[in-house]
């Protein structure tokens, strides 16, 4: 099996051009575990996923590539056997990793936890019964609970926006901000995106309000935005779903003055839309995807199989995406 | 250590209502008093002034001889004034043990001693004759033993003057004659006793002295044996008062059919197989203990219970309904015994209230407000509602003009047959010759009316026949001619 | 709108003394929403716009509308939890509907034309069947619709397997005028609010119906003395709002052209406030149209006004909120 090729069909944001030091760091990565797989392949791996509920197009996204993992690789490996579960609350999902341990009796463990801190003692004992951790995402507070952690670049997501706004604005000009919910994840994107902003004095942002991640509160954030603010230049939405409810009430309000609206993560519509050219104020967007659950279960499974183990940190990189670049972050199958 | 009570220069007033007028009046320690008066003549809120219920506007009240503001009726109670409403203050969902000591709780080591407030309160029951466990829960009582408990919950207070509103109106013979009993021996220990009624037949026989009020006023007092009882009404009422009841009218005999046909119906658990029939202008009384099944059996008949029957007619017809809306579509209508939890919406205006049952006939189909204030005009004259305004809500008038008021209202859909459960529970004499003459009235019209009634004079004053129900049976159906007080009594009680 | 009879009806009890205080009770609401717009004016001059009124008032159309319906429930003694939820299904099955018929060779205007009065007709539907439930099954309304609102809200989600479900191009050109579109300068979703506001108030007011719905709240018992149908008024009652809903979600949908499972989070929170705010007693039995009206513009001015000011932290809006919700409440408190 050629390790390179099978990690580019699953890691499609990862662009050669750009990243070819990071690849080569995972791929060196994935070749050790190759090389170093021995006789304990034919182990039985049961591996339990435990991930939030659909509420939102990205843990929708998050749902999905779980269970197309689990599609995938079940059928690929005989001996591995894939228990996904949802949660719609921290509480919820600490009961499952119970019910996880005790009675699906798995052996490993792929969590995307919904709070750090309150899911950092249920995961801990799990693992004390000798399961096997990949966390992911949201890292645990006690990092001796895991095995393995996988998560998203968020400070590039804060940071890639800025510095391509900053740049398309010629270091000038006024920008409005719409935040998701109050969580250290949105605190981690609003300040690398204003650290860099620091370096731009003459950007002015005028204001970041919450918009929930949520299309409907968006589109009234910008309706208020619009009506304060008679001129701005560009809209850093931070999201693709509140970029929807964002042009929306742009293109209500009639406005010509706003030249860019950046969003964030890769939902499949705004990909499309950068794709095709067809808004003129969406021009660059920047990765996040929901993808990475996928790789982390691979990642994880194919690990055990052989009975090896992962990296113990493992950040996905966020990656600017562009017209030309838009191909490649393109899934028509997954619903984000 | 009973009270003597002073009320001096007493006046209350509800906005610009005045209720209460300079009353004056002083009551001595120990002895019985009959309070009379029409409704609304005021002598529920002197009452409620004297138990702490309500604040004079202006005036002194003096217990002992010691000038008195109560702040609630617990410091009423503390001083050994209890009053038993005529609408009852218990809380439905707690048991009957329960309601008893509220606010009094019995405490063993901080917690409540469940098992000492059952036993006194099955001792008290015993004593107000009430056959029924301390643990069964309010909610499930019928109105005449919801009057005993409040009776057992004053005795429980070691009340010193008790104040008795309409304590009878529930009651059967046999439980009115234990309460006579009670009272007597309260007295003899020393409590005073205040007791509001509009039977002057019981005031006489147990009172020592009557005091008489009028429009807010203090009237007249006399000791009871010096007075006769038309004279005790006519000083209510301010004028003589002539017969009671309406001379009875013959009922058309000559009629193809009964109005209301009723065949073995049964409602399971209080009334088995029940058969009767009402004429057309006749006026069928229904006599029987309470928990005989009367009120269950028409509550039945409403399709309020669940129930079987062989054959319902009205005017010959089959009838088939199974709502009191089906049957007031086809022309009969229930006046509840339960004037506050089913006759009347309280907190509702009185044309509100008035107009409900007939409601479509004023949606055209926007309702028309004016045609059904001009109703309320018209009922209100034709009924005697007596009310200041009519832009008050129905719990603002006195007791007797919501009855008026309720029966106006289920005799808006002008039924062919009306079923009145005690009509005149808690109305003054005055109110009550209107009510009998307003029923003549209606029979003379050609309608059949169904009375039931716990007071015997009135169904042998009013009704062309009288049926007796004992233990869910129709015993018997006496005719005029049958009717006395000692024969319905036997039925009732199976002690012919 | 017409009179409301149960403002006429004067408590008895109240002595002279508290007239002043009595006065204010009915127009809690609408001075409560006096001085916000006071205070919205000084603070920033775009809030006295013609256009900002009419997006605040547009965007109060949905929640406005449903708390027509929602008036109704609660007059009746009832209550309706899982209104969010069923425009959210509604939602989603209007989008799923009209994309099939514009397959499967309607015309775009016949599409979204059917696709409307499917939303009637669902939202009428959901409300018979939490009817049936209540008055035949006799369950309490509370757990019947608590149980719909988990229901409803799990069947968009996976009707949209968990992401968004998107209308398509043409269709939503055909539809957007529903949201956009305005008749005298005034957008037509406000229009829609008024006609439903005014005939609401009418059947409240001024038919045989209304008055039972208020009777039953009142007292149940002797409105079942009283020869009223109680179950058939109760039934009624659910359906109405199912409609009210069904309206609400059929001017939601062009808005934004798609359903996720964000839409309509929390509208019941939102229309049951706006019609205890406007002064209808949650146990039943009196209440009024135009207070409804007043609390739900109240509600949607107060997020208004703190997205036009930075008057608190962002992180303090939903502690603004509640502040206004209890004073105006204790503004228009009854005494009984």
């Amino acid at each position: 099996m050629n390790p390179t090729s099978s990690l580019a069909s699953t890691k499609p944001f990862v662009r050669p051009k750009q990243s070819v030091s990071r690849l080569a760091g995972v791929t060196a990565a994935f070749l050790a575990i190759s090389m170093a797989s021995t006789v304990m392949a034919d182990e039985n791996v049961n591996l339990g996923v435990s991930i939030p509920t659909a509420t939102h197009g990205f843990t929708g996204g998050i749902v999905y590539w779980a269970n197309q993992a689990k599609k995938d690789l079940e059928k690929a490996h005989p001996g591995l056997k894939i228990t996904v579960k949802t949660a719609a609350n921290a509480s919820e999902q600490a009961n499952q990793l119970q019910d996880l341990a005790t009675v699906t009796k798995i052996n490993s463990l792929v969590i995307f936890p919904f709070e750090s801190a309150s899911l950092t003692k249920p995961v801990a004992q799990v693992h004390d019964k000798g399961v096997y951790v990949t966390v992911v995402d949201r890292g645990l507070t006690d990092t001796s609970a895991q095995d393995a952690y996988i998560s998203g670049d968020n400070t590039a997501f804060g940071k890639i926006p800025a510095e391509y706004l900053a740049k398309a604005l010629d270091g000038k000009g006024d920008i409005v901000v719409l935040r998701g919910i109050a969580t250290t994840l949105d605190n981690e994107r609003m300040d690398a995106f204003n650290s860099v902003m620091k370096d731009h004095p003459d950007i002015k942002i005028l204001d970041a309000k919450y918009g929930n991640w949520n299309r409907d509160d968006a589109f009234k954030v910008m309706q208020d935005y619009l009506t304060r603010f008679k001129h701005i230049d560009a809209v850093w939405a931070a999201d693709d779903d509140m970029a929807v409810g964002v042009l929306k009430a742009i293109e209500q309000a009639k406005r010509k003055d706003i030249k860019i609206v950046f969003g964030g993560a890769g939902a499949k519509g705004m990909i499309k839309t950068l794709m095709d050219g067809s808004n003129p104020m969406i021009q660059a967007n920047v990765s996040y995807s929901p993808h990475f659950i996928y790789d982390a279960i691979k990642m994880t499974a194919e690990a055990r199989l052989k009975g090896e183990k992962l990296p113990a940190t493992d950040i996905i990189p966020s990656l600017l995406i562009t017209k030309e670049s838009a191909k490649q972050f393109y899934f028509p199958d997954s619903p984000f | 250590m009973s009270i003597a009570v002073e009320f001096s220069n007493i006046t209350k007033a509800f906005g610009p209502v005045r209720v209460l007028r300079e009353v004056n009046l002083a009551l001595v320690r120990g002895r019985v008093y009959g309070l009379l008066g029409e409704n609304g003549a005021g002598k529920s809120t002197l009452m409620k002034i004297l138990a702490g219920y309500e604040v004079p506007s202006s005036g002194e009240l003096r217990i002992d001889g010691h000038t008195t503001s109560f702040q609630g009726p617990r410091q009423a109670e503390a001083a050994g004034i209890v009053m038993i409403h005529q609408e009852f203050n218990l809380a439905e969902d707690l048991t009957i043990a329960q309601n008893i000591f509220l606010g009094h709780e019995v405490r063993r080591h901080g917690l409540l001693d469940d098992q000492a407030m059952r036993a006194k309160t099955a001792e008290l029951l015993k004593q107000v004759g009430l056959a029924a466990p301390p643990d069964i829960k309010i909610r499930h009582l019928i109105v005449a033993e919801k009057q005993l408990v409040e009776i057992a919950k004053a005795l429980a207070r070691q009340a010193r003057l008790l104040v008795m509103d309409e304590p009878t109106a529930t009651l059967t013979p046999g439980e009115t004659e234990r309460l006579f009993k009670l009272i007597g021996q309260l007295n003899a220990q020393g409590v005073t006793i205040i007791y509001i009624s509009h039977r002057l037949d019981e005031v006489e026989r147990i009172t020592h002295e009557i005091v008489v009020m009028r429009d807010g006023r203090f009237v007249a007092r006399e000791e009871t044996r010096h007075i006769s009882r038309r004279h005790m009404a006519n000083l209510m009422v301010g004028r003589e008062l002539s017969d009671l009841f309406p001379p009875k009218q013959l009922v058309a005999l000559g009629a193809k059919h009964p109005v209301l046909r009723v065949e073995k119906l049964s409602v399971r658990g209080w009334v088995t197989e029940a058969s009767f029939e009402v004429r057309p202008g006749e006026i069928l009384g229904f006599a029987g203990l309470v928990g005989a099944g009367r009120t269950e059996l028409f509550e039945g008949l409403l399709g309020l219970r669940e129930h079987q029957a062989e054959r319902v007619e009205l005017d010959g017809h089959p009838m088939h309904w199974q709502s009191p809306r089906g049957a007031a579509d086809e022309g009969l209508t229930y006046l509840s015994e339960d004037r506050k939890g089913k006759g009347l919406h309280m907190d509702f205006g009185l044309r509100e209230n008035l107009t409900l049952m007939a409601l479509k006939r004023y949606a055209s189909p926007w309702l028309r407000p004016e045609a059904e204030a001009s109703a309320l005009r018209t009922a209100v004259q034709s009924f005697g509602i007596r009310t200041g305004s009519l832009h008050i809500r129905a719990s603002a008038l006195s007791g007797g003009n919501q009855q008026k008021l309720a029966l106006a209202k289920v005799l808006h859909p002008d039924p062919r047959v009306l079923i009145l459960d005690e009509p005149t529970r808690g109305v003054d004499v005055g109110a009550k010759r209107d009510i009998y003459f307003l029923i003549q009235k209606l029979a003379g019209e050609g309608r059949g009316i169904v009375v039931i009634s716990s007071e015997l004079i009135e169904l042998i004053g009013l009704c062309h026949r009288v049926a007796v129900m004992r233990a869910g049976r129709l015993q018997t159906i006496l005719d005029a001619s049958h009717l006395t007080e000692e024969e319905l009594i036997a039925h009732a009680t199976g002690t012919n | 709108m017409p009179p409301e009879p149960t403002e006429n009806v004067r408590p008895p009890s109240a002595g002279g003394n508290a007239a002043p205080w009595r006065r204010l009770h009915g127009a809690g609401p609408i001075l409560g929403l006096v001085i916000l717009c006071t205070l919205g004016t000084l603070l920033n001059h775009d809030f006295a716009t013609f256009d900002n009124a009419m997006n605040v008032l547009t965007r109060t159309a949905f929640i406005g509308i449903i708390a027509v319906g929602m008036c109704f429930v609660i007059i009746s003694g009832g209550i309706d939890l899982s209104v969010g939820s069923m425009a959210a299904l509604i939602a989603g099955c209007v989008i799923l509907l009209m994309n099939k018929l514009g397959n499967v060779g309607f015309s775009p205007v016949a599409a979204v034309g059917l696709g409307m009065l499917c939303a009637l007709l669902i939202g009428g539907s959901c409300g018979f069947l939490h009817g049936l439930c209540i008055t035949k099954g006799q369950i309490e309304p509370f757990i019947v619709t608590l149980g719909t609102l988990g229901i409803y809200r799990a069947y968009l989600t996976y009707f949209a397997d968990g992401g968004a479900l998107t209308l398509d191009n043409t269709l939503s050109d055909t539809y957007s005028p529903v949201y956009y579109a305005s008749l005298l300068h005034i957008p037509f979703p406000v229009w829609v609010f008024i006609a439903v506001a005014a005939v609401g108030g009418v059947i409240l007011n001024r038919t045989a119906y209304g008055r039972y719905v208020q009777a039953i709240g009142s007292n149940e018992q002797v409105a079942r003395y009283a020869a009223v149908n109680v179950d058939r008024v109760k039934v009624l009652t659910y359906v109405l709002l199912g409609v009210c809903v069904g309206i609400a979600t059929l001017l939601y949908v062009p808005r934004l052209g798609s359903a996720s499972p964000t839409t309509g989070l929390l509208w019941e929170l939102e229309a049951i406030a706006s019609v205890i705010v406007g002064g209808t007693v949650l146990r039943g039995g009196a209440g009024s149209i135009t207070g409804t009206v007043v609390g739900a513009i109240l509600l949607s001015v107060i997020g208004n006004l703190l997205n036009l000011t930075n008057l608190t932290s962002v992180y303090l809006n939903a502690a603004v909120q509640g502040f206004v919700i209890i004073i105006v409440a204790f503004l228009q408190r009854r005494r009984r």
